[in-house]
């Protein structure tokens, strides 16, 4: 991937983040630092070419599935999802109004396979979707995106067990790894790490990388149809909890909030630079 | 019950690859002959409720037609926001067959006895719950749930009935059946305890009483119409199930009073808000909550000639 589309990418991921910024802004609503912290991995799979899809033909039977397990994070998608062609720019003017088809959490969102809102079902889903691809001998992937707060649910666990166990090298999970639950910095809350290595115990082939790095996510994809290695993908992505406004980085209490006023202020000078 | 049902969905998935049938570790005679045949159309999930919703939710997004086969009460209970979420809320074409309805597992304690499914279930919209008195209508049931899209849950007793039903007459589109008519009062009663209903209008007989009986097996969507026209001769019900009042289908028949503003008489037996943990067998556990014929008709007694 050259330099040049590199840049584009970053100038891409950055105009997402003010999109997103005012989106939550005008509504009152949405979880702002976690959508900020996978915004790159967003961008990277919906620009950057990773995922396969037709936004003339959303049905297509050899598209990608895509599951956003980390519903939070959900917002981050709208401003990508609408800028490509999946549903028309006017519904971010209506996210969370009566008339729009667009909220904090997401429901039957064009581009999404399944997005849910509570936590913890999407790894699961995705292991059916991948189950299914290899009773029909289908070549799609299936792409999970979870928190890492979501990885207390023991639903996780369950999925990653079954997963491993059906050697799933269709299915990949990305994990936006920001180091923040709701109100506590995880590793306060309940110790996920060594993380990637209870991930490799479950029979998952683990790579870790800088989330906000497009090198690291396109090299972390670079083989990811080629089902060599004969177990499911694991991308831990570590992230910054709010990245791109310095009054959200890295808040332990961060998850709710959506900066007004001076705050608001400062976050549209940081994300214009 | 559930091997005439798995011995029909047999059949079916033999003929329609999407058909997958997932177990929680859970076995039975008919499920050995889908596994050995129908390998790739067999998911063993392992002890893992909420994971087997959440991947035959996945499945489902696939195409595939799923059943969750499982030991109650842990479907409905371990995974209940799984089932709240994919089959209440999304709908998906997926059926949860539980197979150890009321006191069916007498033995194994409360932790095995299935008595607050049927309020879960009915709290969640989009929901069809259906609850066999016969073989006849467990095989049916295979065809139905298939056939008919939309989340179901379907409970079988452990024990096997005496056939009510003719193989020929296997339309269960109705949701009740009028089995006996009755001039003095309807019992409605769902699962084992139409059976037990058989026994109790003989009793109740001796003391010049004509009670008819009717099968609620399709307790959700309920066919208010049907049911409140099967009344209105006697306008005196008592029902009898195998779980706990609150909120099983005497709860439900005094909404359905309620909302249509008749005038009905009805008296709920069922089992009251304890969990019984008495060893010696579900007749012991019976006579311990007054589901056993004698209290039963007892009870009934006491209330008709009160009134």
């Amino acid at each position: 991937m050259s330099q040049t589309v590199m840049s584009e990418l970053e100038k891409e991921a950055q105009s997402v983040r003010q999109r997103i910024l005012e989106m939550c802004v005008n509504a009152g609503e949405g979880r702002i630092a976690s959508a900020f912290s996978c915004t790159e991995i967003l961008v990277a799979l919906f620009y950057g070419g990773i995922l396969r899809f037709d936004v003339n033909n959303l049905q297509w039977e050899g598209r990608d599935r895509f599951v956003m397990s980390k519903s939070p994070g959900v917002v981050g998608l709208y401003p990508i999802l609408s800028d490509l062609g999946f549903f028309p720019d006017i519904e971010l003017e209506k996210y969370c109004q009566p008339d729009g088809r667009l909220g904090p959490y997401g429901d039957n969102i064009p581009g999404i396979e399944a997005v849910w809102g509570s936590l913890g079902h999407g790894l699961g889903a995705g292991a059916g979707l991948a189950l299914a691809a290899k009773l029909d001998q289908r070549e799609y992937m299936t792409v999970v995106l979870l928190g890492d707060g979501e990885c207390y649910e023991g639903s996780v666990w369950e999925a990653a067990m079954f997963a491993g166990h059906h050697e799933l090298n269709n299915l990949v999970a990305i994990i936006d790894r920001n180091w923040i639950c709701t109100i506590d910095f995880t590793e306060n809350c309940l110790r996920l790490e060594p993380l990637a290595n209870k991930w490799r115990e479950f029979g998952w082939h683990v790579i870790t990388i800088d989330g906000h790095s497009f090198d690291e996510i396109f090299t972390a994809f670079k083989d990811f149809r080629n089902g060599e290695s004969g177990k499911p993908l694991m991308v831990i992505a570590n992230t910054v909890k709010g990245k791109g406004v310095s009054s959200l980085e890295n808040n332990p209490m961060g998850h709710i909030i959506i900066p007004t006023a001076e705050q608001l202020d400062r976050a549209r000078g940081e994300l214009r630079t | 019950m559930r091997d005439a049902f798995l011995d029909k969905l047999y059949d079916i998935a033999r003929e329609d690859r999407r058909v997958i049938l997932i177990s929680n570790d859970f076995g039975a005679p008919s499920l050995d002959k889908f596994r050995a045949d129908l390998a790739s159309q067999f998911v063993h999930i392992g002890i893992a409720e909420q994971n087997m919703v959440d991947v035959a939710t996945g499945l489902a997004l696939a195409g595939k037609i799923v059943y969750m086969y499982s030991i109650g009460p842990f479907l409905p209970l371990r995974c209940y926001e799984q089932l709240r979420v994919h089959l209440g809320f999304k709908g998906f074409h997926i059926t949860g067959v539980m197979v150890g309805a009321g006191y069916s597992y007498d033995l194994s304690g409360p932790s095995h006895h299935a008595l607050e499914d049927i309020a879960v279930m009915n709290a969640l919209p989009n929901m069809t719950i259906l609850n066999a008195s016969d073989s006849i209508m467990g095989a049916a049931l295979a065809r139905m749930t298939y056939e008919n899209k939309g989340p179901k849950y379907v409970r079988f007793d452990r024990e096997v009935f005496p056939s009510i039903y003719k193989e020929q007459n296997d339309d269960f589109s109705d949701g009740l059946t009028v089995l006996k008519d009755g001039y003095d009062l309807s019992i409605i009663a769902t699962g084992i305890m139409v059976h037990q209903a058989f026994k109790v209008v003989e009793e109740l007989s001796r003391h010049s009483i004509d009670a008819g009986i009717i099968d609620l097996y399709r307790i959700k969507p309920l066919n208010g119409e049907l049911l409140l026209n099967a009344v209105k001769q006697t306008k005196c019900i008592v029902t009898i199930e195998e779980n706990f009042l609150g909120g099983g289908i005497g709860s439900i028949i005094a909404s359905l009073i309620a909302d249509s503003g008749e005038s009905i008489r009805l008296k709920r037996l069922g089992i009251p808000d304890y969990y019984f943990s008495q060893g010696g067998g579900r007749e012991v556990l019976h006579r311990l909550c007054g589901l056993d014929v004698a209290s039963i008709t007892e009870n009934i007694l006491k209330w008709f000639k009160g009134k």
